[in-house]
């Protein structure tokens, strides 16, 4: 059994593979995780797996945002990005694609060509691109993230470039008195537009996209409108990176 | 001795042929105790946020050091911040003087500047070339400390960082600095030779984080050629002192730079490049004729204030090197 761990800035997610087969997947609020199921050790970090409810692993492959601040002791560390392209190819079947992955605070794309990175950008200074965004916003209009990943038709157009005047921005819009559909899309555009010059930049015909902001149909569907490319959601889009992890385990 | 403040290379050897001691302020303000409080000091005085993170040190640096009261103000080929930076010196009573560097490279103009500069120190051209030659001998030591880092993998991507980036000074003592650079060299051929497997270039101004070189380092990677710093020690052999400073990329179109990096691409073989830009700095933009111009995957890594690489960086960083390995 190969337990793949990611650990990320809004959720922690764990896969278990046994061979290329999978066994199981578990998704955590981060500081939940680190408050309950962690403890630092030595200047690692150990994780009581037991106490998860998980079987015991011959061996674990971790990556994500935290594991440079805390390291999981006994699993071997790959970076974010590999870690996302073997999932994406693992769940895919596809060796040529631009990966789109948006999570709770990080915006990766990547160009993957014969299955290996290419090149790859992400957001440096500012997460307004991120799941948080969304969440935020969704809160600001009333609705939970599903309402909001319906709504694409009839965008408002949104211009602040930070995340938290952007609800302001927001605020003055529902004043106005537009729809929430069209606030709601006004939104999904807003998360478009601040990806597309890294997306430009990367371009290729197929787009996979994953991470937790890959549930957001809406998304999806202004991609496809916008760019013109077939865009696929793999089955698991958030334990994309996870499962990357347990292919890495595998193949070492 | 008075100190004369520089804030980019300038034609040092007219400020060391009036007697003069260049300090480059750059340098002072990163190595000195607490640069983070110093970058808050601008702010406080009204600098706004969204400001290389550079000037604002410059400011409150020069400010502090009060026995420099003249500093000269690059006011083209440098940037365009430069400018505010010495008007609100000059309300401090900070006395600025102006040289350009002509965005086109036109020789005589560039002549005109530095006879300028010459008239304002009061020194003639057979003083200034003296200083030259002298100069020249310390600078041709360093590119020895350069080859020895690409050619022979003797020398630390920092130490050929910290030797190149002294030159656009010299510390304020030729003398001392070349003895120091002697004793590094006379270490350095002996040196056990470097084995990170994954060569770097560092493209783009001297980066305001500490770290990124260690860091580097201790993943396996090693910067093996440093774009700006390697031009402070004016790597072209020359008599004629407006030649070099027309030869010298920095200062001028970016495309003067885009041949000068990929020459050393190819000379060092190179498996990537870090293009390092302050926020909120023109530079940013650039990075896009980089991408286009240059054959090599890049990383474009961003630093705002003085401070240790931070993690999101570091993660970036990570997978870049990984990137590379793996395609090697």
């Amino acid at each position: 059994m190969i337990c793949g761990l990611d650990l990320g800035s809004r959720n922690v997610k764990i896969a278990l593979m046994e061979g290329n087969e999978l066994k199981g997947t578990y998704i955590y609020d981060t500081m939940q995780f680190y408050r309950a199921y962690a403890r630092k050790q030595e200047g690692k970090l150990v994780v009581d797996f037991k106490r998860l409810g998980l079987p015991p692993a011959e061996k674990v492959v971790s990556t994500g945002y935290g594991r440079l601040t805390v390291e999981v002791a006994g699993a071997a560390v790959i970076p974010e990005i590999k870690a996302h392209v073997l999932g994406a190819v693992y769940q895919t079947g596809r060796k040529d694609f631009t990966l789109i992955d948006l999570g709770g605070q990080d915006s990766k794309v990547i160009q993957v060509k014969n299955g290996k990175v290419a090149d790859f950008m992400t957001n440096d200074k500012c997460a307004a691109s991120s799941g948080r965004y969304l969440e935020n916003m969704a809160a600001v209009l009333g609705i939970d993230l599903e309402e909001l990943s319906k709504h694409y038709e009839r965008p408002v157009e949104l211009n602040s470039t930070c995340a938290v005047f952007g609800e302001t921005e927001l605020i003055g819009k529902i004043v106005e008195g537009y729809s929430i559909p069209s606030l709601a899309a006004g939104v999904n555009y807003t998360i478009f537009k601040r990806i597309l010059p890294m997306v430009k930049k990367m371009g290729n015909k197929v787009i996979v996209f994953t991470g937790g902001v890959a549930y957001n149909e809406a998304l999806k569907n202004i991609m496809e409108k916008e760019l013109n490319v077939e865009v696929l959601v793999p089955a698991l889009p958030q334990f994309n990176g996870a499962l990357g992890c347990c292919i890495y385990g595998g193949e070492s | 001795m008075r100190k004369i403040g520089i804030t980019t290379t300038v034609p040092v050897e007219v400020i060391y042929a009036a007697g003069c001691i260049p300090v480059d302020i750059n340098n002072i303000f990163i190595t000195g105790e607490h640069p983070q409080q110093k970058v808050e000091a601008a702010e406080i005085a009204g600098y706004p946020r969204n400001v290389c993170g550079w000037i604002k040190g410059l400011y409150t640096t020069i400010l502090e050091e009060k026995d420099i009261r003249e500093v000269i103000a690059v006011t083209q080929g440098d940037c365009t911040n430069t400018h505010a930076l010495m008007e609100t010196l000059e309300l401090q009573g900070v006395k600025t003087i102006p040289f350009a560097f002509p965005f086109d490279r036109d020789k005589d103009l560039l002549r005109l500047q530095i006879e300028k500069l010459m008239a304002y120190f009061e020194v003639d051209w057979e003083q200034v070339l003296i200083v030259k030659k002298r100069l020249d001998a310390i600078r041709k030591k360093v590119w020895e400390i350069d080859r020895l880092t690409w050619e022979e993998n003797r020398v630390s991507g920092f130490d050929n960082h910290l030797f190149q980036v002294n030159c656009s000074d010299f510390k304020g003592e030729p003398e001392s600095f070349d003895r120091e650079i002697s004793q590094f060299l006379e270490r350095a051929c002996h040196a056990p030779e470097l084995k990170q497997d994954v060569r770097l270039g560092f493209i783009g101004v001297p980066p305001i984080i500490s770290g990124l070189y260690h860091y580097l380092e201790s993943i396996g990677a090693r910067v093996v050629f440093n774009e700006i710093q390697r031009q402070f020690t004016m790597p072209f052999e020359t008599d004629d002192l407006v030649e070099q400073y027309r030869l010298y990329t920095y200062p001028y179109h970016v495309l003067n730079r885009i041949e000068d990096i990929k020459r050393e691409i190819k000379r060092r073989n190179l498996d990537g490049l870090i293009h390092y830009t302050q926020s909120f700095c023109f530079r940013q933009i650039e990075d896009l004729i980089f991408r286009q111009e240059l054959d090599v995957p890049i990383l474009t890594l961003e630093g705002d204030k003085p401070a240790q690489l931070d993690a999101r960086s570091k993660m970036r960083i990570d997978a870049f090197v990984e990137m590379l390995r793996w395609n090697k």
